[in-house]
């Protein structure tokens, strides 16, 4: 009886917040008008793809402003085009819409895509050059499998081949492994946030909060991935130390999730036709993947080699870049894309951390030369490699 | 717990990324655009395509009507033409389908109403502005200088001021508010035509009034709209009519303002152009000429052979945003 009232006290002292929080908001929407009304709302549409398919321009728009907006009018190269714009003209908040431009463009010349609003505000954005975009089909399918699997699957196969040799070092040098893979990884974590911002700046609408909601995934991903990674590490292991091969699983789901936000790179990098460029990203990140290979090889290269389980933790961090590049290549979504590369870092920092639990057995001040010296070789390697991207 | 929150993250992801695959319409419309593209669609047509009960504004009627105002006889002989102009600042006109703008207008339209009188005639104008901020008007032409509507601003609400002149010299000029922010009155609509016919009257012919005028919608100082009388490729989907071997004048008054030149090309055929009408003698004959701001003129001609013709501005860029149009030239012969 006592506890039951002082249980339902508890919980009425949890609602009475929430009661004049909406109390609070009723009040604002009925009779203070005067203050919602106060300012001038401005109507904003942000044009988040365009895509070139044969003799038509098909431009995604989405409504990121406070407002609800009417797309009156669109143009090419602020010349007034006709159009059709599908469900329909009117886009609530967040609501997106696509405009069917009819118009004989030409490849490889830059264009400017303009919508102006009901009150006559023009949005633009910018092509640096019209190529046709990607239809999805066996063969295209096929290309950006290929892609992947050069960027993705061989380059970390082939940087696991260092595991017998890291087998056979002495434990100091093991040492350096490990902090090399710290290394790599805190770079590889840096280096997926910086791309995130940029998307993020070039192509996201100011509403979303680009840098926030980076941090918000990265973090979510970072303590998400390492409360789950510490129950499955206290089950399946008694000792004090995770499990080694645990901790090259969560290597490797690091590594996967980053490599899924690298093939959407890839895959909008050809969908938008930027070839050269994509050429470059293909040889950089292949090179740069290698040692993506090293990273899973070294916490399991004192254990016993299951060689199945080695190839398997590969492909799983190999093979999302496959994904990536076709979700990138046909569907690309700034906003997708964000996220992912945020969820990647999260996770590749929760290894870090593991890992770095791990050097703090050999070496309690990260003061030892080997310890130093792979973190900043690591991260050297990868800036190295990088400027191939 | 952890589940709902994930299962909510990930939809909620996913509504953003993709959000308007579910309710798109199944029915396919078939539609011809302004310049012959084919659009077939689920959804709506974004095309400046006017149909005529959706204006307030009617370029048609525009185009032909003459203001001569209430004519009474002065104890000396003179004509008197009177005339009541109502300045207002706070309409919404939709100048093009979907756009929506603040048009400051003399009479409820911009342009104004067209002005006209003979010369030698006297104009009193009885200005009223019923605007939320200071108008006049100022007319070119000659006339004292305390009629010239720059240093007597008229109030807002209701402020009056009468405008009396001998009417003269002979041409086509504009007339338009000069409160500063010059710029700003003019743009928003505050001007007009005002027409001085010579005693001896010109030919006649079938007579038109083209605005050469454009809207900068978004307030950058560019134009996003160009037109020949406000509604851009309003005469590209409803022609001028006119008859073959008729005379043909048409008094264009350029009011575009930001950029420095506007022109006048007309297809098929040649016009002679009197500059600000105010000589009997052509200065020119030819299917193009070059005007810059309230640069004006008289053009004389007709059509030999019927059919379509476009008439438009040689600058491109204006007549893609809308200062486009046609004659549909009708054998006058076959008809009757």
């Amino acid at each position: 009886m006592e506890g039951q009232k002082s249980r339902a006290k508890l919980i009425a002292s949890g609602l009475v917040p929430f009661s004049f929080l909406i109390l609070m908001l009723v009040f604002i929407l009925s009779s203070g008008s005067s203050l919602i009304n106060f300012g001038i709302p401005l109507p904003e549409l942000t044009i988040e793809k365009i895509n070139f398919v044969k003799s038509e321009i098909l431009v995604t728009v989405r409504n990121t402003g406070p407002v609800p907006v009417d797309v009156a009018v669109a143009d090419v190269n602020d010349r007034i085009q006709p159009a059709a714009i599908e469900p329909d003209k009117h886009l609530e908040r967040f609501e997106t819409a696509v405009v069917k431009i009819p118009f004989s463009w030409n490849k490889g010349e830059p264009y400017k895509i303009g919508l102006t609003t009901q009150e006559g505000v023009r949005f633009e954005k910018s092509i640096e050059a019209a190529a046709p975009a990607l239809e999805p089909n066996s063969d295209t399918m096929g290309l950006l499998l290929l892609i992947g699997t050069y960027v993705g699957v061989i380059p970390i196969l082939i940087g696991l081949m260092w595991l017998p040799f890291i087998k056979k070092i002495s434990n100091q040098k093991y040492v350096f492994f490990l902090a090399l893979t710290v290394g790599l990884l805190l770079f590889l974590g840096i280096d997926a946030i910086v791309e995130a911002l940029e998307v993020s700046s070039e192509n996201l609408a100011g509403v979303f909060h680009g840098p926030l909601l980076i941090a918000t995934v990265v973090l979510i991903s970072l303590f998400g991935l390492y409360y789950a990674g510490e129950k499955l590490t206290k089950k399946s292991s008694l000792t004090k130390l995770a499990n080694p091969y645990s901790v090259a699983l969560m290597v490797s789901i690091g590594i996967g999730l980053h490599n899924l936000g690298e093939g959407l790179a890839i895959g909008a990098a050809i969908g938008l036709g930027q070839v050269a460029l994509s050429t470059f990203l293909i040889i950089g990140f292949a090179l740069h993947n290698t040692t993506e290979g090293i990273a899973i090889a070294a916490p399991v290269a004192k254990e016993k080699t299951f060689v199945r389980k080695i190839i398997g933790l590969g492909l799983i961090a190999g093979v999302p870049a496959i994904f990536g590049t076709w979700v990138g290549g046909f569907a690309y979504s700034p906003f997708t894309s964000i996220v992912f590369l945020s969820i990647g870092a999260g996770a590749i920092f929760q290894v870090v951390v593991v890992i770095s639990k791990w050097l703090r057995e050999y070496d309690k001040s990260f003061t030892s030369t080997p310890v130093v010296a792979g973190i900043a070789i690591g991260m050297l390697i990868m800036y190295l490699t990088g400027m191939l991207v | 717990m952890l589940f709902v929150l994930a299962v909510t993250a990930i939809l909620t992801t996913f509504y953003f990324a993709y959000p308007n695959s579910s309710n798109a319409k199944s029915e396919e419309k078939t539609f011809l655009s302004h310049n012959g593209a084919v659009l077939t669609t689920t959804g709506d047509i974004l095309d400046p395509v006017y149909s005529a009960q959706t204006l307030k504004f009617d370029p048609d009627k525009y185009l032909r009507e003459f203001n001569y105002g209430r004519v009474s006889k002065l104890p000396d002989g003179t004509t008197l033409r009177e005339f009541t102009i109502i300045a207002e600042d706070d309409k919404l006109m939709e100048i093009s389908p979907g756009v929506f703008y603040n048009v400051w207008t003399f009479n409820g339209t911009v342009p104004g109403p067209t002005i006209r009188a003979t010369e030698g005639d006297l104009v009193r104008i009885h200005f009223i502005n019923n605007g939320t901020r200071s108008h006049t008007m100022h007319f070119h032409g000659i006339h004292a200088a305390e009629m010239d509507g720059v240093f007597e601003p008229v109030g807002a609400k209701g402020g009056q001021f009468t405008y009396e002149w001998i009417a003269g010299p002979v041409g086509v000029h504009p007339y338009h508010c000069h409160v500063m922010p010059l710029e700003e009155h003019i743009i928003h609509g505050l001007y007009g035509v005002y027409i001085v016919d010579p005693k001896e009257g010109r030919p006649p012919a079938d007579e038109m009034v083209m605005v050469l005028n454009g809207f900068d919608t978004d307030f950058d100082a560019e134009n996003n709209f160009y037109a020949v009388n406000t509604i851009p490729f309003y005469y590209q989907h409803h022609p001028i009519q006119i008859d073959t071997n008729q005379l043909i004048r048409v008094y264009v008054v350029n009011m575009v303002e930001f950029d420095p030149i506007n022109n006048f090309h007309l297809h098929g055929n040649l016009y002679h152009y009197y500059p600000t009408g105010t000589s009997t003698v052509p200065s020119t004959y030819t299917d193009m000429i070059t005007l810059s701001q309230t640069e004006r003129g008289i053009m004389e001609f007709n059509y030999t052979y019927p059919g379509k013709y476009l008439f438009h501005a040689h600058k491109v860029e204006f007549s893609e945003k809308g200062w486009t149009g046609l004659f549909l030239v009708k054998d006058k012969e076959k008809k009757s």
